[in-house]
């Protein structure tokens, strides 16, 4: 190490930087006071870089010190857990910048910027911030490299953290393999906050999930375990809505022993891996049979699961396509066919028109559906206001909506036909990511629909607006989202290409950041010992030799890699005589190591007369190519040709 | 060229009996341009080979006779009195001459010693003020006792690098000193030898010599000597840059009296002991033993 009367300026500048990268992401993790307090060290320290005077003195530094702690506990009220725990590390590593005296000091501050950076993984997994970390804590290495280096050279300084941090990872691989895993303590996590994620509503105001519609964030993603089921099966169920008041839809509180529902048909085997998320809703394929803890099924055939939806989860779900619900009870048939108020003329007279009260349910479902489908309907995302009676300004006035009108006006003409329905809301569709074989599932595929009970059917799902807008739910290009984009309404033929290749691209991230979270973000105690045990190690004692084993052999490989490499030789000419050495050393003649090649012909001929000849020839031509003045690649060929016809 | 090379080493061979090696290196630091130094006990025949060499050269030679009581001026000469013009005049030493013979060199006092290393180095003499230029070519052929001897004053390191080459001579084999002691006297042998290369050709073999190709392998090869020497703990300094050059320079003369063209790494091992012994350990007289080390261990590149 050499001694520097003065740190360098450069040195600083790149430390700081590397902190401030660092720190940068935990924005969105911490108390904005705690981020700003940091941020003003930080400058202070910027600043001080080129105004020494100003850096603050002893009493400064130990009022500042005050003021962390302080803000760190008005803000926590003590130091434990994850939240309280990563402020304590930013607001020390904030003011241990402003005390920069010696050397010591820059080790100090990197060692605790790698504990900062490290603290990023308690908050975010995503194969993105790994990246990001690996990024910044190269940036980091390169610092510390320099603080070593006689000269600042920040590319050669890079070069060699990226060389460190290559050979580091067969060693982080295996330990990430073989490490033994313990389940975090809960206590570490308990005081954390909730973030409002966003998701299906339980509620439901025709309107409000238009926002939702045009949102590209992933809900869900499902493997199939054979084959998929076509796109207009694909409907996943969420709440069930069967209250209103005539605007509002909310999910009507009844409790009902649930009936199992008799299965048949088609089933379905798959995988749910749920983003996280608000509400503990499984969004499963119509109609889940087969499930396992800890998930349940509600009263509407909704999927629950206990366990806390703010972290990514997987779930093995079959589903059948064909199903029967049974009979359903009185308060089950009272709010099914629960109503405002006394529906108004006008919609008596639709009903009295399109069923006549006498003819049975299915008639009137499709002579509804025909009305919607031949009357002057049509499907916007871009809805009229509809604040007063918004049901029936919709079916006499506006007649412009989405799902949500569609499936609300549908089950409320069926009730006032004493019909029992309800609206269910959920995910239709989903894209198939060609890459990983899985479909994808987003917040623009939320959809409603309505279910109406028949006798010996059960409940039976209508979709009003698949009479309305067929390419809604029929096609897989999802309509939705290319009007949300305009791209239907734009130049088809110029924007394809450039669309499917976006979508192309989109779907390989989407491959690699479900297998991230597959293979390394759900590598858990759990799966770590089934997949060792496929290599036969069971307990934790030959998990331990082996982790020690692997490393110790990773280790010793990149120590020989590292004292024996020796620079291969590529001069031609050399190589050509190193070949007329290898001949000469399977009969004992080696040549020695401060030997000249004149002196070792001598020798050899001594050993073999009859080949004098041609070992003179070649030590000539091998003389005259290496230490003469003129050589020719002639030559070069000579001596080729002459240890080739060499033999003994 | 090469031809009136080789008789002249065939004539000094048949005076200097059963040493051609050392013959031939001390040839080889003449046409190199460099001095030399004999190095060895009393009666084994170094005056003898440096006057073989004056006389086979056809160069004007003297020998100095250094003795503890010899002074600067007995060595340069000095400015008399001339009684007749009114005026000093300088009286040129035996340093005047092309090829002087320091006789135990290390008999003298530094001063001496020193009187004549200056003028080894600066190929001139600076008396009162006025500077002589020597004759050309010039050279000295020091020989000296071994330092154990009583009454010697040993070259320091500094000054045995102005030697290109230190050889020893050693005692002659059986034969030839059977051949010795039947055959006439060497002096009357010297003062009969025919001149065998003149100066104007001598000057014209050393301006060759000057342009015998170094390859850049060779110069690894070189250089790998070097830093063994600067590295290894054998010796306690390593060779110089200076020395670097006199290894190559002599390496250079030593390939082009085996009649080739371009330095091998042969030659540098040939003149290695010569060149480097001094240098790496003054009071050793053991070269052989000295290098020996760097050969077994630097690669030939």
């Amino acid at each position: 190490m050499i001694m520097k009367p003065e740190l360098d300026k450069n040195i600083l500048i790149f430390l700081l930087s590397a902190i401030g990268l660092i720190v940068f992401p935990h924005i969105y993790h911490i108390p904005i006071a705690i981020f700003s307090f940091f941020c003003l060290l930080l400058s202070w320290r910027f600043i001080g870089v080129w105004q020494k005077k100003w850096l603050p003195g002893k009493l400064i530094i130990f009022l500042l010190f005050v003021c962390g702690i302080a803000l760190l506990y008005s803000r926590h009220q003590g130091l434990f857990g994850r939240d309280a725990g990563t402020n304590l590390f930013i607001t020390a590593l904030g003011l241990k910048l402003l005390e920069i005296k010696k050397e010591r000091d820059l080790y100090l501050i990197s060692y605790l910027a790698f504990i900062v950076a490290a603290s990023q993984f308690l908050y975010e997994q995503s194969i993105l911030m790994a990246a990001y970390i690996l990024l910044v804590c190269c940036v980091l290495l390169a610092m510390l490299v320099s603080i070593n280096s006689y000269k600042m050279q920040i590319f050669a300084a890079f070069k060699t953290s990226v060389i460190i941090i290559v050979q580091a990872l067969p060693i982080a691989v295996a330990l990430f393999i073989l490490f033994p895993r313990i389940e975090a303590p809960k206590w570490l996590l308990f005081n954390e906050q909730r973030q409002a994620r966003t998701g299906l509503s339980d509620s439901m105001e025709p309107g409000s999930i238009s926002d939702l519609r045009l949102s590209d964030e992933l809900v869900f993603r499902v493997k199939f375990a054979g084959a998929i089921p076509p796109q207009r099966q694909r409907y996943w169920r969420g709440p069930v809505l069967s209250y209103t008041d005539g605007k509002h839809w909310t999910q009507a509180n009844f409790q009902k022993p649930l009936v199992k529902p008799v299965v048949t048909g088609a089933s379905y085997q798959y995988t749910l891996l749920m983003e996280p998320q608000d509400k503990n809703w499984v969004f499963a394929l119509d109609m889940p049979k087969e499930f396992s803890a800890p998930l349940t099924l509600n009263a509407g055939y909704q999927l629950i699961t206990s366990e806390s939806p703010d972290k990514r989860a997987e779930y093995k779900v079959t589903s059948y396509a064909g199903y029967n619900t049974g009979s359903i009870n009185r308060s089950e048939y009272q709010t099914a066919t629960q109503l405002p108020g006394e529906p108004s003329d006008k919609i008596k007279q639709l009903v009295g028109q399109l069923h006549g009260f006498d003819s049975g349910p299915d008639n009137f479902i499709n002579q509804l559906l025909k009305h919607f489908r031949v009357e002057d309907f049509h499907y916007t995302l871009t809805p009229p206001m509809m604040e007063e009676n918004p049901i029936e300004s919709f079916l006499f006035k506006t007649r412009y909506g989405f799902c949500s009108h569609y499936a609300s006006a549908f089950v409320y003409l069926m009730r006032v036909a004493h019909i029992p329905a309800r609206v269910v809301t959920g995910y239709q569709g989903g894209e198939l990511n060609k890459v990983g074989d899985f479909l994808e599932i987003r917040q623009a595929d939320a959809h409603a629909w309505a279910e109406v009970w028949l006798e010996k059917r059960g409940w039976v799902r209508v979709d009003p607006t698949a009479a309305i807008a067929p390419e809604r739910i029929e096609r897989e290009i999802n309509i939705d989202r290319q009007t949300a984009y305009s791209i239907v309404a734009a130049n088809n033929y110029l924007l394809r290409p450039a669309y499917n290749w976006l979508k192309q691209a989109r779907q390989l991230w989407s491959n690699v950041d479900y297998n991230w979270q597959r293979w390394v973000i759900n590598y858990d105690n759990k799966s770590q010992s089934n997949f060792l045990s496929s290599f036969g190690i069971n307990d934790i004692k030959t998990m331990i030799y082996w982790m020690i084993a692997v490393i110790a052999s990773i280790t010793a490989v990149l120590c020989w890699f590292l004292l024996y490499q020796k620079p291969k030789s590529t001069d031609k000419v050399l190589l050509i005589y190193n070949r007329f050495c290898k001949k000469l050393a399977k009969h004992g003649l080696l040549r020695g190591a401060g030997e000249g090649v004149k002196d070792f012909a001598e020798r050899v001929k001594i050993k073999l007369p009859e080949q004098a000849t041609g070992i003179d020839q070649i030590t000539a031509v091998f003389i005259k190519l290496r230490y003469e003045r003129v050589a020719t690649g002639e030559d070069l060929q000579q001596l080729k040709t002459l240890v080739g016809l060499f033999r003994i | 060229m090469q031809n009136a090379i080789n008789q002249l080493l065939d004539s000094a061979n048949k005076v200097i009996l059963g040493k051609p090696r050392q013959v031939r290196l001390a040839l080889c630091c003449l046409l190199a341009r460099g001095h030399l130094l004999i190095e060895d006990i009393p009666g084994v025949g170094k005056t003898t080979l440096a006057h073989t060499l004056a006389k086979l050269l056809g160069l004007n030679y003297q020998r100095i006779q250094f003795t503890s009581d010899i002074l600067p001026a007995d060595i340069i000469g000095a400015s008399v009195f001339d009684a007749k013009n009114h005026e000093f005049k300088f009286h040129p030493g035996p340093v005047f001459n092309q090829m002087v013979l320091a006789d135990e060199i290390n008999r003298a006092t530094p001063k001496a010693q020193s009187a004549l290393l200056e003028a080894m180095e600066e190929h001139q003499v600076t008396v009162e003020g006025k500077t002589y230029p020597l004759p050309q070519p010039f050279f000295v052929i020091a020989t000296q006792n071994p330092s154990h001897q009583i009454g010697t004053f040993p070259l320091p390191e500094s000054q045995l690098d102005r030697f290109l080459m230190r050889i020893e001579l050693g005692y002659p084999d059986h034969q030839a000193e059977r051949q010795l002691l039947i055959g006439q006297s060497r002096h009357s042998l010297c003062e009969s030898l025919p001149v065998k290369l003149p100066p104007a050709q001598l000057q014209r073999i050393q301006q060759a010599v000057n342009e015998v190709h170094v390859s850049s392998a060779l110069l690894d090869y070189c250089q790998g000597i070097i830093n063994f020497t600067r590295d290894s703990s054998e010796y306690h300094c390593g060779l110089s840059p200076r020395a670097g050059l006199a290894l190559l320079t002599a390496a250079k003369a030593w390939a082009f009296m085996d009649q080739r063209d371009a330095v091998i790494p042969e030659d540098l091992q040939a003149v290695l002991a010569a060149v480097a012994g001094h240098r790496l350990r003054a009071g050793n007289t053991q070269s052989e033993a000295i290098v020996a080390p760097i050969l077994a261990n630097v690669a030939v590149h």
